[in-house]
């Protein structure tokens, strides 16, 4: 039988906890939200093809691997250390190691060759990172069968509630696509210029709530190579950067607290100090 | 005549009455069975030949690589089964030899965008040997650019339009992103047509194999009837160009303010090329390479 949780024993005078206190709003500069922050201490996941450790982008080695395929005995979990299929997986561990070189990378592998149970090992992906105490979890992908809506957003919500920030790129693509949509996330999708890999700015009509560099964007690719490339997904990793940034700083902060940071820090706030 | 005779001959022509009647029910619900599927059919605007459905499909890669100058377009379609790309059309002056190939998915930036289902742009692929994949070194054509978007079918990634070298521009960029996208939905839109055809003719056959009390000397006919039917159905190939056109404008009309001006831009565009076209039909705008 479930065990119905006491909601209100939370609030009783002797459990009660003493919150860390937030600035406000106005006081919140880049120089107070990552200032010598190397993203050290900070786990982050990257939901993708694979990460090649052997990658110059990708520097400090790889803290754990899940490969995740759905055979017919069911959802296989594979931590031996893998490889990118692809590459899209490393150029997001690139990216990310550029702002956040010292954070601890975890290469969860859902994207192979075979296109049987995409949704279903996606989603096994993000339940692992969420089991696993990931901080912060790149989703540069996601999918677009509505049967796993509710799935996904249970996961969504728990990655939420055990603050897992899942940083996920929107699809351009006239289609739902999950969990980029649903609000327990950080949505990304790319903005022209790539200036500063720490400019991004806030879209006050979400779903998709911030935009980062995703426009020919030098990054690493598969067999040690480099390639030029657009797209969300290139934009999402610069985010889960910052975030690995200002979680090394700041740890344990909510999700929603990190939005108001990041809010307070883009590039069309009037008064936004570029750190 | 003696009264036995008679009553013999009643028996034959009562016999006679009752298996026409049989007969008669037999067609009817036949009848009944192949108009219901044709009424459902043309009544979702669904009936119309194939060669019109691989030449719309080609003139939406054409027009995507016209509008987007680019100098090598295609259009994948997946096979689950296989797990390949499979090239459904292929444009430019390699496209002869690149039909030929399959592609396994876990090949550059099509298998990708295939399993990914996000749209993707890369300019500088020579650098990356991955991404000219196998098929475009063994035809001696590697592309500097690549711009490739997911095609949806209900829910699922169901090809990858690809457009290669974009002219003018060192890159694709964003809004090309987007305007192949608009493309890629129109592609998607044509693909569920023609499945759904594809539907209809299985529909037919299977109408026409149902015993369904037809006996086989009239089934013949009946089959016979019904091909010349759907005959009539496809010939009248300007009714269906014109039913087929005014469902997609109708279709990307609805799905808002800025499709209807992108779709209205992108077709006075196409009209405008087409004015301005030589006589002679050409490469279709796709230059020369290799």
């Amino acid at each position: 039988m479930d065990e119905r949780p006491a909601w209100s024993a939370q609030f009783a005078p002797d459990a009660l906890r003493t919150l860390t206190p937030v600035p406000s709003l106005d006081e919140i500069t880049a120089e107070w939200a990552w200032n010598r922050s190397t993203g050290a201490g900070v786990k982050v996941a990257i939901i993708d093809s694979g990460i090649d450790p052997g990658h110059e982008a990708v520097g400090r080695g790889i803290s754990g691997y899940v490969a995740i395929t759905d055979g017919p005995m069911g959802l296989l979990h594979d931590t031996e250390p893998h490889e990118d299929s692809y590459g899209h997986g490393t150029a997001c561990a690139g990216i990310i190691r550029s702002i956040a070189p010292d954070c601890e990378l975890y290469s969860v592998k859902v994207l192979g060759q075979r296109l049987t149970g995409r949704g279903t090992t996606f989603a096994a992906g993000l339940q692992w990172a969420i089991e696993n105490g990931m901080d912060v979890c790149n989703v540069s992908m996601g999918t677009t069968k509505k049967n796993f809506f509710g799935l996904l957003h249970n996961l969504a919500d728990r990655a939420y509630f055990q603050k897992t920030m899942l940083v996920t790129a929107a699809n351009n693509m006239p289609v739902p696509s999950f969990p980029s949509l649903y609000a327990s996330v950080i949505s990304v999708a790319s903005h022209e210029g790539l200036d500063d890999p720490h400019l991004f700015y806030y879209n006050p009509s979400p779903p998709v709530e911030f935009g980062a560099p995703g426009i020919d964007v030098r990054v690493a690719w598969a067999d040690g190579g480099w390639i030029t490339a657009t797209g969300n997904s290139f934009a999402a990793p610069h985010i889960t950067g910052i975030v690995a940034k200002i979680l090394g700083k700041h740890p344990g902060l909510t999700l929603f607290q990190m939005k108001t940071i990041l809010r307070a820090l883009s590039a069309n706030m009037p008064h936004a100090k570029p750190g | 005549m003696s009264g036995e005779g008679r009553e013999r001959e009643d028996l034959a022509r009562a016999r006679e009455e009752i298996s026409g009647l049989r007969r008669r029910l037999a067609e009817e619900r036949f009848a009944e069975e192949l108009k219901d599927v044709l009424t459902l059919a043309a009544s979702v605007g669904e009936i119309s030949s194939p060669t019109s459905h691989s030449r719309l499909l080609e003139m939406i890669v054409q027009t995507a690589a016209s509008v987007i100058p680019s100098r090598a377009a295609s259009l994948f379609l997946i096979d689950e089964e296989a797990e390949e790309l499979v090239f459904e059309v292929a444009l430019g002056s390699k496209a002869e030899e690149v039909r030929k190939f399959r592609i396994p998915l876990g090949h550059g930036i099509a298998g990708l965008v295939a399993v990914s289902g996000q749209p993707m742009a890369i300019s500088d692929a020579r650098s990356d040997p991955r991404q000219a994949a196998d098929i475009a070194q063994s035809v001696g054509y590697e592309p500097e650019s690549i711009l490739g978007v997911p095609l949806f079918y209900e829910e699922e990634v169901v090809g990858v339009l690809e457009l290669l070298d974009r002219e003018g521009a060192p890159s694709y960029s964003s809004a090309d992103m987007a305007t192949l996208g608009l493309f890629a939905n129109q592609a998607a839109v044509a693909i569920e047509q023609s499945r759904a055809r594809g539907n209809l003719a299985a529909l037919l056959g299977e109408a026409l194999g149902t015993p369904g009390g037809v006996p086989d000397h009239r089934r013949e006919g009946l089959a016979e009837g019904a091909r010349s039917f759907s005959d009539r159905i496809e010939e009248d190939a300007a009714h269906q160009r014109a039913l087929e056109l005014a469902a997609l404008v109708r279709e990307i009309s609805r799905a808002g303010e800025e499709e209807h001006a992108a779709c209205l831009a992108i077709l006075e565009g196409f009209a405008g090329y087409l004015r301005s076209r030589p006589q002679e039909r050409d490469d279709l705008g796709l230059g020369d390479f290799g």
